[in-house]
């Protein structure tokens, strides 16, 4: 699975939001309707899924499924 | 002769409440065991030993010429007490000959002579320990040494008694209404200077005293039953606090609480039920917030203890919650939670797990970073400040380490938590 479905999954699975409703620049909170409690969430199962460790204020800035999917990718590649 | 407080190797057993303090500064009853140790010592020099973290916050408060000194141990004579001791109904004399007094294979104190000292080569407290203990005779004395947090709630009715006992000046020098009402023998009642007991409160000394520090307020439609202490400031708003409370500084308290102590600067200002708890300092406890201290099988309760289950071998076994942690409304505690410090919880209506580790936040049943420590630090800055204290940079400095020690554990539970 690529780095982008692995992100789409996560985001479908806390947000409870269907698959195909993700697309690359929907907003977190716009569009799919993550308050502040559930962006928490988000971080950190993307830190579980990646086994990554995400500095908060960073992570907390992304504000889209495509930079998010950006931000994760750099992360792997360092 | 010197006499030295000192915290020994067991102060883990006591985390969460022991991150931020030494095991002596831990409230039983209305006064700390160091207090209590002071008070049976007498007039004395008092130095202090405790984890070099928490040095430069607590030399604040006792004194920078107190604590972690080496060279006092080598200055004078020493009487060196474990800080663990819970210093009632057991009495050592400033003055003795030289040993070591013993409780099931544990230091409780020991007394060595300047000539004594001379002979023997350490260089920091706990060689000082092995040395004397290999040279000194030994006698084995029933002694009480707190062991885990329990151990303070099940001693706190007595030492509350205790300190009740060595109050100089007892008696009503507060304002008592006259619609306020005494159930049991008024004697047993002490109001300091500055204390307003307001109509409609009732005071009820049948089975214990009551202490009521200076500037107490006692809100109408509060009900009291002894033994309980209640410390400056501290205002009580209504409810139903049962037998064997201490209330520590600057605390707000409502509901029914029962056989608990709130070290200080906390809220329960909401109702709901709080036992066989122990709360740190600038806790808040979100309106309706409720902890089992009795399982329903009336089996002993088992508290995690550095990431161990421990039988408490007591049925009646509440809460133990870190400093600077909040709870949000409706949270309801497992029989013998024990949470972190700094922590903050959000629950929606479910119980929560047994086990909460310090400085994160616990949402939706899953543990997380949160917003991360910077931003716990600037919350509790703001919360000090509303009661006028300051977060100091050597607040800081212990917060930081505290953080870093407690990093692994929190990593392990919030990785569980995601991948189950």
């Amino acid at each position: 699975m690529t780095v982008e479905e692995r992100v789409k999954n996560v985001v479908a699975q806390q947000l409870k939001v269907n698959l195909e409703d993700i697309k690359n620049n929907s907003d977190f909170v716009k569009d799919l309707g993550a308050d502040s409690m559930a962006s928490i969430e988000l971080v950190a199962a993307f830190e579980a899924e990646f086994d990554v460790e995400m500095d908060e204020d960073a992570a907390l800035k992304v504000k889209t499924v495509g930079e998010a999917i950006k931000f994760i990718q750099n992360m792997l590649d360092q | 002769m010197n006499v030295i407080i000192f915290e020994d190797q067991n102060f883990d057993n006591l985390y969460p409440l022991t991150y931020l303090r030494p095991i002596y500064e831990l409230k039983c009853g209305h006064t700390t065991l160091r207090e209590k140790i002071e008070r049976m010592i007498g007039k004395a020099s008092f130095y202090y030993f405790m984890r070099d973290y928490l040095a430069p916050v607590f030399a604040k408060k006792l004194g920078k010429e107190k604590v972690n000194q080496l060279e006092v141990l080598k200055s004078d004579a020493v009487l060196i007490i474990n800080g663990r001791l819970l210093a009632i109904d057991f009495k050592i004399d400033l003055e003795g000959p030289d040993g070591i007094a013993l409780s099931n294979n544990q230091l409780v104190y020991a007394r060595i002579r300047k000539t004594a000292i001379e002979k023997i080569q350490f260089e920091n407290l706990n060689e000082f320990i092995t040395a004397i203990a290999s040279i000194l005779p030994s006698k084995n004395v029933m002694a009480t040494l707190i062991d885990y947090p329990w151990n303070l709630i099940q001693n706190n009715s007595k030492a509350i008694v205790d300190d009740f006992n060595h109050i100089e000046d007892i008696g009503i020098h507060g304002y008592l209404s006259n619609q306020a009402a005494i159930v049991g023998d008024k004697n047993l009642i002490h109001i300091a200077p500055g204390s307003s007991i307001q109509p409609f409160v009732t005071l009820d000394t049948s089975n214990g005293p009551i202490i009521i520090e200076k500037d107490v307020i006692i809100h109408p439609y509060t009900q009291i039953e002894g033994p309980h202490a209640m410390d400056e400031q501290s205002q009580a708003f209504g409810g139903n606090i049962r037998a064997g409370c201490a209330i520590g500084p600057v605390c707000r308290v409502r509901g029914e609480i029962e056989e608990s102590i709130i070290h200080g600067y906390s809220n329960k200002h909401h109702d709901g039920f709080l036992g066989h708890a122990y709360v740190g300092e600038w806790v808040n406890l979100g309106a309706f917030t409720t902890n089992s201290d009795l399982k329903n099988d009336y089996t002993s309760v088992q508290l995690y203890i550095k990431g161990e289950l421990v039988d408490s071998q007591d049925m009646k076994v509440g809460s133990f919650i870190g400093d600077h942690t909040k709870t949000s409304i409706g949270t309801l505690l497992t029989t013998g939670a024990v949470i972190g410090i700094m922590s903050n919880i959000v629950t929606a209506g479910t119980l929560i797990p047994k086990f909460v580790p310090s400085f994160c936040w616990f949402i939706n049943n899953h543990v997380t970073k949160g917003f991360g420590y910077r931003h716990m630090l600037t919350t509790a800055a703001r919360a000090m400040e509303r009661r006028k204290v300051q977060l100091t940079p050597e607040d800081e400095a212990m917060l930081n380490t505290a953080f870093e020690l407690t990093k692994e554990e929190r990593g392990f539970w919030i990785k569980k938590g995601f991948r189950s």
